[in-house]
Parts: structure tokens; sequence; C-alpha cells
């Protein structure tokens, strides 16, 4: 196994030095090229005076600077922070402080936000990228340095695989972001699983769908570079318009797509998949959400000369189960989150900590290579996330609390049941928030659908579901409500139902339920933002 | 430009200042829309749901496409060039 993330880009470059590496656009960096300009970005944060284990912050729009810097700051021996360029400038300065960055990276088109945030952080010190002029004890360099100071060798440092090599930030939308923090091992333990498990070669083109601050950056990146393959970076044009993001997928050659479903629900929808030829792609992987049932088949019809694995796991985890749909289309619905990957180890326990029976719900627990070290700087946090617990032999294991309900289905595998805080009581019934979004998914017009739970007088909660519906259809609230008394117990039946045009998205993708929940309680929106 | 060709810019160009981007911020119909930074993706959304029924194009999915949405005047042209064909 490899030390250190940028080593696999230095593997990479050994093999396939001329090979692509990484493309945006009409621009591409070699696998060479790559090495020699992270080197030239190491070489500018050390001669700033970067030292080993010192947070880097990364602020950066979707471009090739991305994986130069990323590998850069590694081999500088930093621990890196990627930043959201779209995150509100408190939460940036929020991140900053708590990670005690006193470097930054970021570029010239950025000048006016990262202005801000040098006046409100005087802890950094080092700004890359940016040529205006800085406050004064704030040294910079612009990017252009990085060119003249690339090389081949990088500098001569001493890097372990147990030092830190990012700092994730989630989005933290009704509150603190979490910091979550990982070695190079934990990375690579997850790169070097998944680029075996899928069987990537230097022939492969990944996509890079999400942003890059996310943790699906780790297999688009880190995974492509163990195989030597290209990661082509889609621009935030093509995810806005699906039909153009199709035929990017075909010119650019993508054998290998990872994002969370609603990206691919949106390719299915609006991307005219069938006029294209995706014959390149091979593997559709996705996480982060319930796939809705009747789209996963219809994309597989679709996409019927590709393979699909649903993996699962938050960033804390990287990924940890994964499950390949078997080929013939004949998988279970829900569809299960499988088994353990990179030897990672699974335990289901009941409220108290303890095992349950094998065919009884209850939280995943988590112990193996790909957890992350734990939340940065927030003792408290950890210690409500990890327990441990002994093991026969004297042995003590360490795990990872995943606050997800899970059972297992005859086969061994693991099958997602709810967040532990999305199963609610109502009137003294237990509800499952996941079961009503799938009751409103089965009906025919209805493409989204979430279900919340507000709290409702007397600590009970009270349902509530925002629904997109297939706007060539004309139907109504009575209509979807006829429809779920057959497939819902009444207790279960959201007592307000609202028809929207769209739902508010994650930065990876993902239906924004805090923001939603959020815009209900404050009641300061129209439900249905065309209106 | 035609005065109905103006006349398209200018409402959408209305709708996108006064209804999509902050108070502090100006588009020109140059500017590019998609880039990330002026609208997210719900207010592309807003933006193409808004043109559909202004305009009654009878969008469809395949219009969604980088060179129709890019700008307010690509975006001007593509909605002339859908009522001349499909009304």
């Amino acid at each position: 196994m490899a030390i250190a993330l940028h080593q696999l880009a230095i593997e990479a470059a050994g093999q396939r030095p001329e090979g692509e590496a990484v493309r945006c656009g009409n621009e591409a960096l070699r696998w060479a090229e790559l090495v020699l300009n992270s080197n030239g970005m190491a070489h500018a944060l050390n001669g700033f005076g970067l030292k080993r284990g010192d947070r880097v912050a990364v602020f950066l729009t979707k471009s090739l600077r991305v994986p130069v810097a990323f590998y850069g700051v590694f081999a500088a021996g930093g621990a890196l922070v990627p930043i959201d360029p779209k995150t509100p400038i408190d939460q940036a300065v929020r991140i900053l402080r708590r990670t005690g960055a006193r470097f930054l990276v970021s570029e010239v088109s950025r000048t006016s936000v990262v202005t801000s945030l040098l006046a409100a952080c005087p802890e950094i010190k080092y700004v890359l990228g940016l040529n205006c002029d800085m406050p004064a004890g704030v040294n910079s360099a612009p990017w252009s340095t990085v060119d003249e100071l690339a090389s081949y060798s990088g500098p001569d440092l001493r890097i372990g695989s147990l030092d830190n090599s990012y700092i994730m930030h989630t989005s933290g939308s009704t509150g603190e972001p979490k910091l979550i923090c990982h070695t190079h091992s934990s990375a690579i333990a997850f790169a070097e699983w998944s680029a075996r498990e899928y069987g990537l070669t230097c022939d492969d083109r990944l996509s890079n769908h999400s942003s890059h601050h996310t943790c699906f950056a780790t297999f688009d990146f880190y995974a492509a570079a163990r195989a030597a393959a290209a990661t082509v970076l889609l621009p935030p044009a093509a995810m806005m318009m699906p039909a153009s993001l199709a035929e990017l997928l075909e010119r650019e050659c993508i054998t290998v797509w990872y994002s969370v479903p609603t990206a691919l629900v949106q390719l299915l929808l609006q991307g005219n998949l069938a006029e294209r030829n995706l014959n390149a792609l091979r593997w559709v992987l996705f996480a982060g959400e319930v796939f809705p049932d009747k789209h996963l088949r219809a994309l597989c019809a679709i996409l019927d000369h590709a393979r699909f694995s649903q993996v699962y796991g938050s960033t804390e985890v990287n990924v940890c189960t994964y499950y390949h749909l078997p080929a013939n289309g004949a998988f279970p619905n829900p569809l299960p989150i499988g088994q353990p990957c990179a030897g990672d180890r699974a335990l289901v326990v009941n409220e108290t900590l303890d095992r349950v029976s094998c065919s009884e719900a209850g939280e995943l627990l988590i112990s193996g290579a790909t957890v992350m070290t734990g939340y940065w700087g927030d003792p408290e946090r950890n210690g409500r996330a990890f327990v441990s617990r002994s093991e026969p032999g004297g042995f003590e294991a360490r795990w990872f609390r995943t606050g997800d309900q899970v059972k297992q289905d005859d086969d061994g595998n693991l099958i997602f049941a709810g967040r532990t805080d999305y199963q609610v009581k109502v009137r003294g019934f237990r509800v499952e928030l996941e079961e009503i979004e799938s009751a409103l998914l089965s009906i025919n017009s209805v493409r989204e659908a979430v279900a919340l739970a507000m709290n409702g007088e007397d600590g009970d909660a009270q349902l509530c579901a925002v629904i997109v519906c297939d706007p060539l259809v004309e139907i109504t609230e009575r209509d979807l409500r006829s429809n779920l008394q057959h497939t819902l117990p009444p207790y279960a039946i959201p007592s307000e139902l609202h028809l929207a045009s769209s739902l508010p998205r994650t930065p990876t993708g993902k239906i924004d339920r805090k923001a939603l929940t959020l815009r209900y309680e404050q009641k300061t929106e129209e439900w249905n933002q065309s209106a | 430009m035609s005065d109905e060709a103006n006349a398209i810019q200018t409402t959408i160009l209305n709708f996108v200042c006064q209804e999509l981007i902050a108070e502090d911020m100006s588009v020109a119909v140059d500017d590019d829309l998609l880039s990330g930074e002026l609208l997210d993706s719900l207010a592309v959304l807003r933006l193409a749901t808004f043109v559909d029924q202004e305009f009654s194009i009878g969008m469809q999915p395949t219009d969604f496409l980088i060179e129709n949405f890019q700008t307010v005047a690509v975006l001007s042209a593509f909605v002339a060039r859908c009522i001349e064909t499909r009304s």
C-alpha cells in the first residue's frame, strides 16, 4: 500500500508520464505535468515556511489548479483543507479559524472574497495564487510561482501514512460545519480498494461530478491516480444542463461515473440518454441518498451495458460498504447497501450498544482502515461519535457510530433502514420518513419527494411532504392523498402536502433536507418557487 | 435586433435581475449564467420554468443545453427561434 496520496500521482507519472491525468474542458494535464506542477506548489508552500502537519486551505473553483494544489499540499507535508467555493463567507471564516490554517491557496477571480477572509482571519499569513496588495504581515505569491518552481523532485521531507492528509467540512446548513480529519492511510485504504474492486486501469476515464471539497473526490482523484487513469472534471454549466452533460459523457468517453442519485435522475429525465452513445461507460457508482427504485430501473434499462454499484458511507468513513447490482436487473427494493469494503468491519447494535440478532434492525457501527481519525479539535463530538468495545483475547476496537439504522437480509447484505434521526413518532406511532418518500415516489407523476417531520404541538411530530411532479401532468393534492391512502397507514400520511417546482440541493447535489426544514419553519419563502 | 427580440431579452434580463440574483449584484446580457458564480442549479430551473411559461414555448428535456442557456442573449435568441418554429 502506498504511504501518501501524492505518492499515487508520482507512481502514475512513472508508469504513464504522457497519459492524461486530469481534463477540464479544452485543457488537460498529463501525469508528468501534474507531478511537475504540484512539486512547484509544494516548493512554494515550503518556501513560505510550511511545516509538516500545517493546515493549508484551498479555495478554488473547479479547474486544473485543483489537483495541482491538492497534490502540492500533500507533497509539502501539509494537511489539506478544501473549502467549498460556494461556502458563505462567515462559514469559511469559521472553518479557517477552527483548523488554524495559516496558508491559503486561491486565485485572482476570488480576490474580493479572499480580501474579506483575510480581514476576518488574521491567522492567515501566506496566500498563494493572488497578486493584489495584501494586509500588513501577509506574504503572497502569484500562481506563476508554481510554474517557476516546477520540478521533478519534491521537497525533501519525511511524510508518514498516519500524517493528516485532509480535513473536509460538511455544509453545516443549520449550524457549525463538522471538520472531518483523515490520514493518508485512511484515504488510501479506500482509493486502493476501489481501484481494485472496479478494475480501474490506465484506459479508464472517471468523471468528477461533485465539488472537489467533498468525499466523492477521494474516488474521483485518488482511485484514478492509483490506476494512472484520467479524471474528467465536469464543469458547473454541464451540471445545470443535463442534455449537455450527456453529450459531454459521450464526447469524453467516460468509463466510470460516481455521483449522488439525484444527478443520475436528472440525466435520466432530461439528458436524452437514448440518443447518446455511452457504450464506453462500464461502471455507474452512486451514493449519498436513496435511489428511487423506478428511476434506477429505468436507468439500468437505458445503460444496459454498464454495471451499477451502490456504495455507502459518510465522509467520516470514506465509503464502508458496497453492493453491485446483478446484471440481469434482479435487484431487490429496497436496494441493499451490501457488504463492508476495504477490510472494514460492520456491527449492528441496539440503543444500549449491544449486538442485535441477524433479523433485527439497529444502528450500524464501522471499524477499519477507511475510518477518519476524528472530528478536528472537537473532543466532545468525538466522544459521541466513537465507541470502544472489548473483544475476545483482551483486544479493544474503536467503532464509528454511523447514526444509520440497518438490518440484514437473507443473503447477509446490509439494508439501509433510515437515519436514526429520521425515525419519528406521530401520535405514538413510529414512522420512517423514507417510507413516506418511497410511497410518494411510487406514484407515476411524482419525480421527487421529501418527507419532513416538524415539531408540532405537545412535542408530537407533524408530517409534511414537499413534492416535485412531472410538469406535463396535472395532479392535485387531493389526487396525491387518495393515492397515499392505498400505500400508507393513516397516521403516516403527511398532514401537509406541498407541490414545488424544484428542491434545494447540497453541494454534492443531494436534496437539502435541512434547508427545506428551515424554509418550512420560517415560512419565509413560497413553496412553489416559480410561482 | 427587432423590437420583438428586444422585448424578449428585456423580459428575461428583468427576471434574472429581480428574481434570481442578490440585490447588490448585476447581470449583463452577455454574462455567463452557468459558471456557478451567478446562479445555482435551483435558480437555473426557475429561469427555465419562467421562460417556458412566459413565452409558452413548450420546453423539452432536449432543450436543456449549455448553448441555449449560457447567457441572457443566447437564451433570448433560443426563445425567439422557438416562437418562430413551434407556434
